[in-house]
């Protein structure tokens, strides 16, 4: 059975590689390139997988999950500039395939210590228009 | 590392439900208003789903430039504002239901995708069309 749950950050990124040159980066990100950033409201949808608890009817508290998000995803990503305030990002691109990464992995070993429920994916809308899910594979 | 990403389009077209194999009574039974011999339009939606390793220079799964390009030319510039029976080749023999639509989009995007993303380049797993928000239907390639 899977739980998905809704929260929302506001942040601003820049999409440009220091590997590509300036006509590459205008070709690969388009508008998103301007090196001035710009930012976006973004909508995050975490499923967790698991069986209910026989006693509680409940997959995971999801009091317990929204703590979790708020500290390690929220408080990390909202209201900031993705590129200079939130580390993997000093080094890879703030696409919207690389923040679902990088929530998974902040996410994935906290979901549930005992394991009874698991983190199945983490979907990113960054637009109405484009959404990145991300299941853990390598 | 292997994601999915959707990417979203949309464009607005006029059709009408009939089928040449069955009786004019049937099709008023089957189809309803959708058979109305002068037609009627939807704002139609097409989400594509595409698995795909990120490229570590870009951080992209799939070059969204080639996609929105491959879009407009296979989808949304024959489509959009156009009489589906009468302005598209497929749906002179077939009835352009959200099914027909669906499957049409998918054709015209595989048989140009390995082409332009290369074999091992991302897939194409889904083309999901909504005639409107009650009314969607999807092609897979797992189903």
């Amino acid at each position: 059975m899977i739980i998905s749950k809704k929260v929302e950050f506001s942040a601003s990124h820049i999409c440009r590689s220091p590997e590509l040159s300036e006509e590459e980066n205008t070709r690969v990100y388009g508008a998103a390139s301007n090196p001035l950033g710009h930012g976006h409201n973004y909508v995050v949808e975490v499923a967790i997988a698991g069986e209910p608890d026989p006693v509680t009817g409940m997959i995971l508290d999801l009091k317990r999950l929204k703590e979790i998000l708020e500290e390690k995803v929220l408080s990390v990503y909202d209201h900031r500039l993705l590129n200079r305030e939130v580390a993997p990002f000093d080094r890879i691109v703030p696409t919207v395939e690389n923040i679902a990464i990088d929530i998974w992995n902040r996410l994935e070993r906290h979901i549930d210590p005992t394991e009874r429920a698991r983190l199945y994916s983490v979907r990113v809308h960054e637009t109405n228009e484009l959404f990145v899910e991300y299941r853990g594979e390598a | 590392m292997t994601v999915r990403l959707a990417r979203r389009y949309g464009f607005s077209a006029s059709h009408r439900l009939h089928s040449s194999a069955l009786s004019d009574a049937e099709n008023r039974a089957l189809y309803g208003k959708c058979n109305n011999p002068h037609g009627h339009g939807h704002n139609y939606e097409v989400e594509l789903l595409v698995r795909g390793s990120v490229d570590s220079v870009t951080g992209r799964a799939i070059d969204l430039t080639a996609l929105d390009g491959l879009a407009e030319e296979q989808i949304l510039a024959p489509f959009r504002w156009r009489n589906l029976n009468e302005e598209v080749d497929a749906f002179r023999s077939e009835v352009p239901t959200t099914e027909n639509l669906a499957a049409e989009v998918d054709r015209r995007l595989r048989t140009v995708w390995d082409e332009r993303f290369g074999l091992s380049g991302p897939r194409l797993e889904r083309v999901s069309i909504w005639e409107t928000e009650r009314n969607i239907c999807q092609v897979s390639d797992y189903v």
